[in-house]
């Protein structure tokens, strides 16, 4: 029980076998007081959540909601070793994703025509992918953008490791292939399985980032439109994103998806409202941009998880709508900078300054923060955080109207994962190398997800060049939804190895070296 | 005035000793990670419950 950082051994804190951890963690009275504080809060979150009898009702209606039992848990996972500044920066953001996710759960379940049924609402729903940008949503501020397969798929499988096994297996028990991304496969399951509400007047499908994602869409938009009436509109961008000759038919698909929706909704663009959320976007691109300025110093303030879950939700799902996330990103940089104007560090010892690459895998989000506690590498930034810097045209003049479709669709192109899996080799491969000397590291942590073709295809390569310029290239497998094929402590192992047996050093804390957590949540 | 003074003394006291219970039991339950024990063991029942769902499982 210490206030200083890194005085806790952090791996005693697990259970062997057990599924939740034995107590939480003591850090000094005004950050423990502070930690308590946002626990309350989550708490009356899930409490208000709770008082509704139609989210009563769909907690018993729909399997993947159990996994929502383990919310503080997750932020407990993410805040492990945290103190003053990244204790505080972390739970502005988890605080308002919890917020955000239990609204989007919210809204889904009124219109559910199984549980609330609220047909009046339902007719302002369209619906999107989990992985899928929300630009095309921007100029439409009277209707309700919600994705069923965030909730019932992706947050699921950061609370609870094991949430998306059920579906995998439903999925591939129907002869889906198992050698796709589960992700998508799972998204599958959720449908096939009867898993998903039924809502809303429209779709916008994605072809986001694999064969996979494609799998998932075919079986989910089949039983959309045929069984539940709903009409699906699929949003094709190009692969090859940087391009100027694909601008053009992107930017068609864009004006496309929006007559859609209006003809689906009855809504019309909304221009002001638009440049309204073109406003946030640029802001919070700002921000981001000076977060990772900082990491390029000995002194990184913004960076693991409270980087990585905050910008793929920031970026992508949110898109500069709703304007609590601007206020959480003027709060982070501030919290930023103080520490930064101290000098402070996250952990007590800093040793390796790592890139993360790759897709990671979200059975083990909080993998970041176990990499800084147990072995001293600071994970500077990761592939997903790495995303558009486009400024956005923020006035509402007839040329930037022309110039703004351009902008959702560059938007759509380069959404997480998307902008690095496609687009070829120098998106994926050579400016990896780039980013290893900008933010000067010495280390690439690259997640190897096993069913992302694009990614181990150019497995060779990235070692060739790695030992060209010196780099230490640790690689970590992984199957992203499935941690029955490569548990949370295999992926430990595979660092815990190269540590030991290539630089030859031993843990800063060796308590979370071997951690028996296969039946955590 | 008197009269007055001690009923909102006593109101004071009382509220006092309302919050510092409130306290004294959420901290308890924070710190040793209470809720999420009893939310880990209801999660079976939740489990056992789903696999009694009818459901128009297909392609």
């Amino acid at each position: 029980m210490a206030k200083e950082i890194g005085k806790d051994r952090l791996g005693d804190f697990y259970k062997d076998g057990g599924k939740v951890r034995k107590r939480r963690e003591w850090r000094g009275v005004e950050d423990t007081l502070y930690d308590y504080s946002r626990w309350l809060t989550i708490m009356m979150t899930l409490g208000k959540f709770v008082m509704k009898p139609r989210n009563v009702k769909a907690m018993f209606r729909y399997r993947w909601m159990a996994n929502y039992l383990a919310v503080p848990m997750m932020v407990d996972r993410h805040t492990q070793g945290l103190r003053g500044e990244y204790l505080r920066i972390c739970h502005t953001e988890q605080d308002l994703i919890i917020n955000d996710v239990a609204q989007l759960l919210d809204s889904l379940f009124r219109g559910d025509r199984r549980i609330g049924n609220d047909t009046e609402f339902s007719k302002k729903v369209v619906l999107v992918d989990e992985n899928e940008m929300t630009a095309v949503m921007m100029g439409f501020p009277t209707l309700k953008s919600l994705s069923r397969e965030t909730p019932s798929t992706y947050v699921s499988v950061l609370l609870n490791q094991h949430a998306a096994e059920h579906y995998i297996d439903v999925a591939q028990e129907f002869g889906l292939a198992g050698d796709v991304c589960p992700m998508p496969e799972a998204e599958a399951g959720v449908s096939i399985d009867d898993d998903a509400p039924v809502l809303g007047a429209c779709a916008i499908q994605c072809n986001t980032t694999c064969d996979g994602s494609l799998l998932g869409n075919g079986v989910i938009s089949r039983r959309l439109e045929l069984e539940d009436g709903i009409p699906v509109f699929q949003l094709a961008a190009p692969l090859r994103h940087r391009e100027e000759d694909v601008q053009d038919y992107a930017a068609q698909e864009i004006r496309n998806a929006i007559a859609f929706i209006e003809k689906h909704t009855g809504e019309k663009w909304d221009w002001e409202h638009y440049f309204e959320c073109a406003k946030r976007v640029n802001y919070a691109t700002k921000c981001r941009q000076e977060w990772l300025e900082m990491n390029r110093t000995p002194y990184p303030q913004v960076f693991g998880s409270n980087l990585a879950l905050y910008t793929e939700t920031n970026y992508m799902a949110i898109c500069g709508r709703i304007p609590a996330f601007e206020e959480a990103d003027r709060k982070i940089s501030k919290l930023a900078q103080q520490a930064y104007a101290k000098k402070k560090m996250a952990a007590k010892e800093y040793r390796h300054r790592a890139i993360i690459w790759g897709v990671q895998s979200h059975y083990y989000m909080d993998f970041l923060v176990w990499l800084l506690n147990c072995w001293g590498i600071v994970p500077l930034t990761d592939m997903l955080s790495l995303v558009s810097t486009r400024v956005l045209a923020e006035e509402d003049t007839p040329e930037n109207r022309e110039t703004a479709i351009y902008d959702m669709a560059w938007l759509t192109e380069n959404m997480i994962m998307r902008n690095r899996t496609h687009g070829g080799y120098k998106v994926l491969l050579n400016e990896l190398w780039e980013f290893t000397q900008q933010f000067n590291a010495d280390m690439v942590i690259l997640w190897e997800h096993m069913s992302c073709k694009a990614l181990t295809g150019m497995h060779g390569m990235f070692e060739d060049r790695a030992r060209e310029l010196g780099i230490h290239l640790v690689w970590v497998s992984h199957d992203l939804f499935d941690p029955r094929i490569i548990s949370r402590q295999g992926v430990h192992d595979q660092i815990n190895n190269y540590m030991r047996t290539v630089m030859r050093e031993e843990p800063i804390d060796p308590s979370l070296e071997v951690l028996h957590d296969e039946e955590s949540w | 005035m008197n009269k007055v003074l001690k009923f909102a003394l006593k109101l004071l006291g009382k509220l006092l000793l309302v919050a510092l219970g409130f306290f004294v039991v959420t901290f308890t339950v924070y710190f040793f990670n209470l809720d999420m024990k009893l939310t880990a063991a209801i999660e079976p029942f939740l489990l056992k419950h789903y696999d009694r769902i009818e459901r128009d499982t297909h392609l």
